[in-house]
């Protein structure tokens, strides 16, 4: 048979059309792993500093249910012990634990009222990411490049960085395809060794040699392809060409030696070698740059339960330390190169944390489903805003709740996707990120 | 972007039923269309039915409705339903168009046209109604049957050395070695079968076949989510091996598996088979409420009872009713309750094919490591014990304050770990050494443990969960099986596991025959004559050759469910011996190869890239069974997860096993399987999809082991020379033109690119 007719390019990744004109192109979603607690950083609760100590009333917690029952859990409030002011035009509230963000608040669409359905760690990260607390369903990030397909051919659609002491919880099923063929899963770009698992080629071969080994199995699998008409080889040619590009390519963005020392300053990297999430927002940029489609950042370590290395006196601070800058200056940095209007940036972790503090072996908060905080930006997100209202201990929405699938309806919505229409049929049903209940795109936080 | 490319193609290319214009036949013509376009509101379920219409009944559609009817037979002006089907009303029109589901073809409409003015008659799902014997028989006469009204022709046997690859490919998932390749100039069909025969028999067919079962079975050697601490259950791994190798019909490999512990006088084999429904994940995270960690678990049972056995998605009804088939939500409940009675334990085994020599020799290394450790970080004891705060001495566990009572110099290592284990957090690196010593002590010490099942003496009180939230508990419901099935029938006051396993086997049952046949079948064509493998509902595709589904599934039952034979049945069958290559007729009539006038090349699973390049190497241990293996990972893969776990390699043959007895942490599974399409164990896998990206380019060309493989291989060219090398990778001599194109690399080199060729991982 002849060649030209079975080379076909790879559909699967290929660019797709949207169900209509899309705002933005590419998602960047900063997970903070563990839980942020929205009371010591964006929700401003007098109400909670004056009561500190004194039992929460029973009207709210009765029916509830939550993590560490059994154990650690309490119910007397907890005021927090860090300030809170207005900023910018909007005069959103941030607490000063979180300097820089005070300054994007105008660039950022604060909703204060999101909601999830699990309140353990695995199972909840996995509802932020997938939907569901069950196995087996697609990942935000895998749904979305099987909407939209890549606009990169030299690195993969679907990255995730960590940054943090660990891994999160849940490990890779976070940005698995589940249901999706693996073509569309997330490939963790790491910042020790290869930044892919098995990038770089062998120590004792060269470059040229590797080269040569491409072409011939190019050539060899060519021929094998005119004998047998099968135009999984061509797919696979394909592949070989790609994994070639992406030996260069992915060394390539991960040096970020090109860039200026202004610009690392905006971001507050000290050492650019050394692993942070500082560094991980500005590989975010870079890969989006190059037109990667869904980038996830993970950074772990804020589940401030006031336990020995997680409390909210020193802990959260530090941590808030760690990522406020960088993620401001993502926002700007990407703003300044014109690259806002088309990513959507999303701040935020797997669940909130109770107004009722926690002890331990010093102060903390559990774990807290029914109200917190994430900010969205760029993407046609509403610049300067604070969405949703929440009782005066901050404990659940009195009103406008954001439920998570409410939240994936809206970024779909962003990228031109109608969420009932992106399904996949499996197990005879068509199933899709946000689930059977309905869900709602929230309009008023769109431009 | 909205379906998948397999499942518009399936409609697109042939119409699996191809309708004859003319007489209208339900289950081919009619419901596929009211499945996908009517029944989620008008059908089996009735909290969501609108209009309190149904369609999937004959009495419900035709039923008077104030004078109004959705269906009268033969009447089309009468019936609203096809009324409301023509309008043009955008307020009127059926499919609404809120429900984003397309507006009837013209071809759809008028099947629906012609069937009403037929009379409208209705049958019983197909998969409903037990697998009858059609006339004729043979999977040839079935599949040449269909080409020949298609007017195509079947391919031409495929040549010796491609059949010989693919028999042992497809029975023992090992490739064959130059020996077995020498006999090609007088083949015959003799030769064939007594090879078909041979491979049967080799103790590496249970290996290949117990890797399906397992992904079925959902098995890994971890416990999931985010602590993901291992286990051990490989015992049943081996077991399900052993059993295929001595082929236990599949009646009692079903049984012993769902029950083995509640028959007469249970072995310690037949409970060691009940690992099958071990295979959940287990939450160790702290704050959790266990039991509703539990309940996860017996769902995932009944979802994958379901889908493994009956090819139902039962799961579905766990909410609600099912919106497509007829299995009510209390009914999902009622097959909950025969496996929510069940204690959880570990069972304790000896066993004899563990290498005692090599674990005696970790389980120094990793004491004496744990030893160091403790002695260097002592200050941690002594400083927690002076902080600990009052009353919460008396909290500790009797262990603990044993070691706590004595003096710091007389506490000996088990003392110590216990304190630690204590205070450290779970992620600190002398806990996680602590774990992996603990698992060498049992398997050295104590000997080996397996999950089981065990029958609680009585039984847990079984409700419907509404909205299958376990906070919701509803009405009690007794085990019990759904209705649109064979009867249920025990003469137990308390049926049980046994019962539900009798029924799942009993001859009547129309359903797991045709799932088991089906789910073989896919593995040797790399697609099912049903294609969707777990889904026989209405929702499901329809077979694409009903007949010879119902003729495999019979011969199964009559040859005493002996897999072998239905193995037997299909390999010496002229559809399984066609060429792969591709035809210009067909590339234009069935791309996808659906009627199978030719075989179809297929990527071997990940385990088995795994095993043809370390034959072809030369390094293969074929040591079959026992404790997982570490063979070497790429660094940094261990710290996906929450816990970053201790991956020491194996050492000596061990480094060199198979690809199925690798150990899977499911929370960060080996790259090089996962790249591959291996399933990670966090659901039932029925079906493994086949992916093809450049991350499998980057493992063959670049990941330590394959090029491990490679240097092996290129020892091998150095001795035997190139053209040994290639057969070795692909089982045929290479042509003068590829051998051109290896001879201008250097012998690693050509050694790489043999283990990178599509065809070295690819049966054709």
């Amino acid at each position: 048979m002849a060649l030209g007719s079975l080379m076909a390019r790879d559909a699967a990744l290929a660019p797709k059309r949207t169900h209509f004109q899309a705002k933005a192109k590419n998602v960047i979603f900063l997970f903070m792993a563990g839980g942020p607690s929205q009371l010591e950083l964006f929700e401003h609760k007098p109400l909670l500093t004056k009561l500190n100590g004194k039992p929460i009333p029973e009207s709210y917690t009765k029916g509830k249910r939550f993590a560490f029952m059994d154990s650690s859990h309490r119910s007397d409030l907890l005021g927090p012990k860090i300030g809170f002011k207005q900023h910018g035009q909007s005069g959103a509230w941030v607490s000063d634990y979180l300097p820089h963000t005070a300054k994007i608040v105008d660039d950022i669409s604060i909703v204060t009222t999101c909601k999830t359905e699990l309140f353990n760690h695995a199972p909840a990260k996995m509802y932020m990411n997938t939907g569901s607390g069950l196995f087996g369903r697609p990942s935000i990030g895998a749904w979305v490049t099987y909407g939209l397909g890549s606009e990169c051919d030299d690195l993969p659609g679907f990255v995730v960085l960590q940054s943090g002491p660990r891994g999160p919880r849940g490990g890779a099923v976070l940005w698995g395809s589940g249901v999706l063929p693996t073509t569309y899963q997330g490939v963790p770009l790491r910042n020790q060794g290869d930044p892919i698992v098995n990038l770089s080629t062998p120590k004792e071969i060269s470059a040229a040699q590797q080269r040569q080994v491409v072409d011939a199995v190019r050539e060899l699998n060519m021929k094998r392809l005119v004998e047998t008409g099968d135009q999984e080889i061509s797919t696979r040619i394909n592949a070989y060409e790609m994994a070639f590009r992406m030996q260069t390519s992915a060394p390539e963005l991960m040096d970020t030696s090109g860039e200026s020392q202004a610009t690392l300053d905006l971001y507050g990297i000290k050492d650019p070698k050394e692993i942070s999430f500082a560094r991980n927002c500005l590989l975010a940029r870079r890969l989006v740059e190059r037109g990667v489609r869904f980038v996830q950042l993970y950074d772990t370590n804020w589940d401030h339960h006031g336990g020995p290395t997680e409390n909210l006196e020193t802990h959260l601070p530090q941590k808030s330390r760690d990522v406020d800058q960088a993620s401001a200056a993502l926002v700007k940095d990407l703003k300044q190169r014109g690259l806002l209007d088309d990513t959507i940036v999303i701040w935020g972790g797997e669940f909130g944390r109770t107004p009722m503090g926690e002890v331990r072996e010093s102060t903390g908060r559990n774990h807290h489903i029914d109200a917190f905080t994430m900010w969205f930006a760029g993407g046609g997100f509403k610049p300067g805003t604070t969405y949703g209202q929440t009782d005066e201990f901050g404990f659940g929405a009195v009103e406008n709740p954001v439920h998570v699938h409410d939240i994936h309806a809206t970024i779909l919505h962003q990228l031109g996707i109608d969420h009932e229409r992106l399904t996949f049929r499996s197990q005879g049903l068509d199933f899709r990120l946000t689930g059977v209940d309905p869900a709602r795109v929230v309009k008023d936080v769109l431009v | 972007m909205i379906r998948p490319h397999f499942f518009t193609l399936t409609l697109a290319v042939i119409s699996v039923g191809a309708a004859a214009p003319g007489k209208i036949e339900f289950n081919r013509d009619v419901r596929p269309i009211l499945s996908e376009n009517c029944f989620a509101c008008h059908g089996f379920d009735p909290k969501h039915r609108e209009a309190d219409l149904r369609l999937d009944t004959f009495e419900g559609a035709t039923e008077d409705r104030d004078g109004a009817h959705g269906i009268v037979p033969g009447d089309l002006s009468k019936s609203d339903a096809w009324q409301r089907i023509i309008s043009e009303d955008k307020d009127e029109v059926m499919p609404p168009p809120k429900s984003h589901k397309p507006p009837l073809t013209a071809k759809q409409r008028e099947t629906l046209k012609a069937w009403i003015e037929q009379g409208a008659k209705y049958e019983a799902h197909w998969a409903f109604i037990p697998p009858q014997k059609h006339p004729g028989g043979g999977i040839d006469h079935f599949i040449q049957k269909r080409l020949a009204e298609e007017n195509l022709k079947p391919s031409p046997e495929a040549d010796p050395a491609t059949l010989i690859r693919r028999l042992f490919l497809d029975l023992t998932g090992l490739p064959p070695s130059p020996s077995d390749l020498s006999e090609l100039s007088d083949w015959s069909d003799k030769k064939y079968s007594a090879l078909v025969d041979r491979l049967l028999s080799s103790k590496h067919h249970g290996e290949r076949w117990g890797r399906w079962w397992l992904d079925q079975a959902r098995y890994a050697d971890s416990n999931g989510y985010s602590i993901d601490a291992p286990r051990q259950i490989w015992k049943f791994r081996d077991w399900v091996i052993d059993a295929l190798n001595a082929d236990m019909p599949f009646d009692r490999f079903t049984i012993e598996q769902l029950a083995g512990d509640l028959l007469p006088k249970a072995t310690e084999s037949q409970k060691i088979a009940t690992g099958f429904h071990r295979n959940t994940q287990i939450n160790q995270e702290g704050g959790i409420d266990k039991e509703q960690f539990r309940i996860d678990s017996v769902f995932d049972r009944v979802a994958t009872t379901g889908s493994v056995w009956l090819g139902l998605t039962i799961g579905c009804a766990q909410c609600h009713d099912h919106k497509f088939d007829p299995i009510a939500h209390k009914e999902y409940y009622q097959m909950f309750a025969f496996l929510n009675n069940q204690d959880e334990p570990e069972l304790k085994v000896y066993d004899p094919k563990v290498d005692v020599k090599a674990l005696a020799a970790d389980f120094k290394d990793v004491e004496s490591r744990l030893k160091a450790m403790v002695k260097e970080r002592y200050a941690e004891v002594t400083e927690w014990e002076k902080g600990m705060a009052k009353g919460f001495r008396e909290k500790l566990t009797a262990p603990v304050k044993k070691a706590l009572a004595k003096p710091v110099a007389k506490r000996s290592l088990a003392d110590n770990l216990e304190l630690y284990s204590v205070f450290v957090p779970r992620n600190d690196p002398l806990y996680i050494l602590n774990d992996r010593f603990k698992e060498l002590d049992t398997q050295l010490n104590k000997g080996t443990t397996t999950l089981v099942m065990k029958e609680l003496p009585q039984p847990r009180k079984t409700t419907v969960f509404i909205k299958g939230d376990f906070t919701r508990p509803d009405v009690e419901v007794q085990p019990g099986t759904p209705a649109v099935l064979h009867p249920f029938e025990t003469t137990a006051k308390q049926p049980n596991r046994l019962d539900l396993a009798k029924w799942i086997m009993s001859p009547e049952n129309p359903l797991t025959a045709r799932v088991i046949v089906n789910r073989v079948w896919q593995q040797y064509f790399g697609r099912g004559i049903v294609e969707t493998e777990n889904d026989f509902g209405s929702q499901g595709t329809l077979p694409s050759h009903p007949e010879l589904l119902d003729w495999l599934a019979t011969e199964f039952m009559a040859k005493k469910w002996s897999l072998k034979e239905l193995h037997k049945l299909i390999v010496t069958s002229k559809t399984y011996r066609q060429s792969s290559a591709n035809r210009p007729d067909l590339i234009e009539k069935d791309p996808q190869n659906y009627l199978l006038a030719r075989q179809t090349r297929l990527r071997l699973d990940a385990e088995v890239v795994r095993d043809v390049c370390l034959t072809a190497s030369g390094l293969l241990s074929p040591k079959l069974g026992g404790p997982p293996v570490y063979p070497p990972i790429p660094d940094g893969v261990m710290g996906q997860g929450q816990v970053k776990r201790v991956w020491s390699v194996s050492k000596g043959a061990d480094k060199y096993r198979r690809g199925l007895y690798t150990f899977v942490y499911r929370a960060s599974p080996p790259p090089s399987l996962t790249v591959f399409d291996a399933p990670e164990g966090f659901n039932s896998c029925t079906r493994r999809i086949r992916s093809n990206t450049p991350l499998q380019a980057l493992t063959l060309m670049n990941d330590s082991g394959f090029f491990e493989f490679a240097t092996a291989l290129e020892k091998v060219i150095e001795k035997d020379g190139l053209e040994a090398a290639f057969k070795r990778c692909t089982s045929r001599e290479p042509k003068p033109d590829e051998l051109a194109v290896l001879k201008k690399l250097d012998r690693l080199n050509a050694a790489r690119t043999l283990l990178n060729l599509d065809e070295t991982v690819t049966r054709e």
